[in-house]
């Protein structure tokens, strides 16, 4: 897929592990990795918003398009 | 209390009746089509042995059929409707009948009355496919919205 999800990198500069990040989003971890290892085919609105909250980042930040 | 799960066991139970009712089938094929031709058809004396290669031959895809029913019933009791397995299972169901049907068609050279089973077999074939291709879709569906986080 040409969608590449930077969480990682965020997640990094906001010093920040999965488990705390998917505690503050309300997402389960299983749900987080699929999101952090490139394996899901979508994101809500809702769980982009909580992670924008979360992280204080803009979607551009997480979401990047590769051709 | 009739519930989902007493069907899926009756459907279950089903099979397995017509597994035995097919396994005796194959021990009495001599007894059975001997019986046919003493009974209407004097005339086919001689064919025995093409009705012995059809119902032999249709018990394969009969067993693979039965097996794959069984298999799918299984999933369903499992609570695992919408899996590719699923799709695998009826797709096999599928060419079953279309095996069937052939084998049944070819044998209507000695014996027309196969033609009804031949078309039956064909035409449950063909539902079953478009059945397959109904849960096919949806287990893709399923893929999707399992994935959206």
């Amino acid at each position: 897929m040409s969608i590449v999800i930077n969480l990682d990198v965020m997640m990094a500069r906001r010093k920040i592990s999965s488990g705390e990040l998917a505690e503050r989003i309300g997402l389960s971890p299983a749900n987080l990795s699929i999101l952090k290892t490139g394996k899901a085919k979508a994101i809500r609105f809702s769980t982009l918003e909580a992670i924008c909250r979360a992280l204080e980042c803009q979607p551009g930040d997480i979401l990047e398009f590769r051709s | 209390m009739w519930s989902d799960r007493s069907s899926v066991v009756l459907s279950q139970a089903c099979v397995i009746a017509f597994a035995a009712i097919l396994l005796l089938v194959m021990i009495f094929a001599p007894a059975l089509v001997s019986w046919l031709l003493d009974f209407s058809r004097a005339d086919l004396r001689g064919t025995e042995a093409y009705f012995f290669v059809t119902i032999y031959g249709g018990s394969m895809p009969a067993i693979l059929l039965l097996y794959s029913l069984f298999g799918l019933l299984r999933g369903l009791a499992a609570e695992e409707v919408f899996r590719q397995k699923n799709v695998e299972h009826l797709r096999r169901i599928s060419w079953s009948c279309f095996g069937g049907s052939v084998i049944c068609l070819l044998s209507t050279f000695y014996y027309m009355p196969w033609l009804a089973v031949a078309v039956a077999a064909g035409f449950m074939g063909l539902i079953v496919r478009v059945l397959k291709n109904v849960v096919e879709r949806a287990v893709a569906l399923q893929d999707e919205v399992d994935c959206t986080v």
